[in-house]
């Protein structure tokens, strides 16, 4: 192992779930913070911590050039950007490779190709794998329209630069379109910079599922299983589970050889998701998006596989070849992570930032909880709202569930609000508990039974 | 295996104070020690060893509670006891360079009298040159940082004997 030091770009926690790998493998951690998270738990983990600049991220943690100044600056050999921020930038790449900084993730290239969705589907659509049927790039609401009545309504307008859930729309009918298509190309201008817009066919009654997948600088690459994140609101993952529940050992391969294709045909380095849409009235997936990065819910993964995904990042980008083959990769159990936010399910999700009073997160056989938070900690306006990810392991997916009910009901979380209570209610539903659900199912069914 | 006793660390605390070296990294084996010297005192600021059970967990680094850790706030935090100076604080994490160029003379020294608009030194980002601009009137007491170290965002840079009769003015404008 080549590295001394790495410098961690990034917050909350992530960043110590980062640095808590790096002191595993005997490597220091330098972490920047902004003026807000100068007295940050992870500040405090950190052999280092940089006051980067002000709390806004804009003018912290999106700087490229400040964050390899502070890198060059305190002597780090490394780069990890966890996820969000500056994750998918390729000109933080670019910046590392330039200062012979190493880059804990993939090349610049892979960012970039992964990062336009129209790319993307055009290049995986060439391996015979399936992507959801859509247009090409489309100009003009004009264009927009005839492609829709092409593709048959609902459709999805999507921006060729978005991911992530962000920058889409749907469309129910041709009356709609052009109004709907302006504000899209307006949204996605002001978004990412790129107004590029394509369709797809919107898929009724579908999960989403993904797979991890790693590669190394040898060209090796091995998935570790699927992941179901089906529960979304407004394509946001609030609960994930793995191994997905509709999964039969024939499409299990199926899914993991495809993503295995798509990494390796690009030669992928490093950790990565790749998603896929599943129609479960077909039973056939397609092709959603990469992403070129490790992603809030891996902890489900390590869970069911016993592999430590952060330090196996920090080792392929040192350059070691991959720790296990695929054949060494096992999985066993079942794991459950919830999402447990600064926000008020009663009051439509809105925010809830503030001073936590009280923080007692559970334990006990099979619990994990990864979090920056503590009792006095006060969850600040200017970040997201995750404050924890809970995650459960059990025998099986009853095992796994019981486990994470009574987690929920012992972590006690008082004076902000936070997703607790939400997930609860979903632990205790019967079409979730059945597995009798879909990516819409929260919006559509659960939040109006929950009085929304 | 071999371990330093804490006479060993005093002794090695003495002779980095005592040197023109700033910083100490010694490994040995698997004990690791890290001394910086922050104002003309040494003091150990992270001791890290491996723990004899669990190996592969090593416990959190060790930070004695009058070791600067973050190196953030420790010169803010002075200007209390030098009641009435005024702090010039870095606008932006960067290199900081007393002067224009390498070999110039420095923008300013301790003791010269300056004006709101002077430039007092420059903060490199990245091949990017930023001039600082004093942003008050009076006399500099103290240089905090040294010439092409790295300094943090609202890091302390110079202390500012603050002219007399501008606190009114402050106080007016405010």
């Amino acid at each position: 192992m080549g590295l001394s030091r790495v410098f961690v770009a990034n917050r909350g926690e992530i960043a110590l779930r980062i640095i808590r790998a790096c002191h595993d493998l005997g490597i220091e951690a330098v972490l920047a913070v902004s003026e807000a998270d100068r007295e940050s738990r992870p500040a405090r983990e950190a052999d280092r911590a940089l006051c980067i600049g002000p709390p806004q991220a804009m003018d912290s943690y999106l700087k490229v050039e400040t964050i390899i100044t502070a890198a060059l600056g305190s002597h780090a050999d490394a780069i990890h950007p966890g996820y969000g921020f500056l994750a998918e930038q390729p000109e933080l790449v670019d910046a590392c490779a330039e200062h012979d900084l190493i880059f804990i993730g993939p090349k610049a290239d892979h960012i970039r190709t992964m990062g336009d969705k129209l790319l993307a589907r055009e290049m995986v659509g060439t391996l015979g794998i399936p992507v959801i049927p859509g247009s090409e790039m489309v100009a003009t609401g004009d264009e927009a329209r005839k492609a829709a009545q092409k593709l048959g309504f609902p459709v999805l307008l999507k921006a060729a630069a978005g991911g992530g859930g962000k920058g889409i729309k749907t469309v129910n009918g041709a009356d709609d379109l052009t109004d709907v298509f302006d504000e899209a190309a307006g949204e996605a201008r002001a978004a990412f910079g790129d107004d590029r817009i394509f369709i797809e066919r919107y898929i009724p009654n579908a999960r989403h599922i993904e797979v991890q997948i790693m590669g190394d600088s040898q060209g090796a690459v091995v998935h570790f299983f699927e992941r179901d994140c089906s529960l979304q609101r407004r394509y946001q993952k609030m609960l994930e589970e793995a191994p997905s529940p509709v999964m039969t050992e024939e499409l299990r391969e199926e899914i993991c050889d495809a993503a295995v294709r798509i990494a390796r045909h690009i030669g992928y380095e490093n950790a990565g998701t790749v998603e896929f849409v599943f129609d479960q009235r077909e039973r056939r997936f397609y092709f959603l998006e990469m992403n070129t990065r490790i992603q809030v819910e891996h902890p489900i993964t390590e869970m069911i596989t016993g592999v430590d995904l952060v330090k196996e990042q920090i080792s392929v980008a040192a350059g070691n070849p991959l720790a296990m083959a695929q054949d060494d990769i096992t999985m066993s159990g079942h794991a459950i992570e919830c999402r447990i936010n600064a926000e008020s399910p009663r009051r439509a999700f809105h925010p809830s930032p503030g001073r936590i009073d009280r923080w007692e997160a559970p334990a006990g056989e099979g619990i994990r909880v990864d979090s920056h938070c503590y009792s006095g900690y006060v969850v600040s306006p200017y970040y997201d709202s995750l404050l924890a990810k809970l995650v459960s392991w059990g025998t099986d997916r009853s095992d796994a569930i019981t486990k994470m009910r009574h987690a929920l009901e012992h972590f006690i979380i008082s004076g902000i609000d936070t997703t607790i209570p939400f997930h609860h209610y979903i632990l205790h539903n019967r079409e979730y508990l059945a597995g009798d659900i879909n990516t819409r199912w929260i919006e559509d069914t659960l939040l109006r039974e929950y009085g929304q | 295996m071999e371990t330093l006793t804490q006479d060993d660390v005093f002794l090695i605390l003495k002779l980095i104070e005592e040197s023109k070296y700033d910083e100490l990294h010694l490994e040995m084996g698997d004990l690791r020690l890290d001394v910086k010297k922050q104002g003309g005192r040494a003091s150990v600021v992270d001791t890290q060893g491996i723990p004899e059970g669990s190996a592969g967990t090593p416990p959190p680094a060790v930070f004695p509670e009058d070791a600067p850790h973050t190196g953030v706030a420790d010169d803010v935090e002075t200007t209390e006891d030098d009641s009435g100076l005024i702090p010039i604080k870095a606008s932006m994490l960067g290199t900081f360079y007393r002067a224009p160029k390498p070999g110039a003379p420095p923008f300013v020294e301790v003791g010269r009298d300056i004006t709101v608009d002077d430039t007092v030194c420059i903060i490199e980002v990245m091949k990017l040159f930023n001039t600082v601009k004093a942003g008050v009137n009076g006399r500099v007491a103290r240089i905090c940082a040294s010439d092409g170290e790295m300094v943090e965002y609202q890091q302390t840079l110079f202390l500012v004997e603050e002219a007399e009769g501008r606190d009114e003015e402050k106080r007016k404008s405010a």
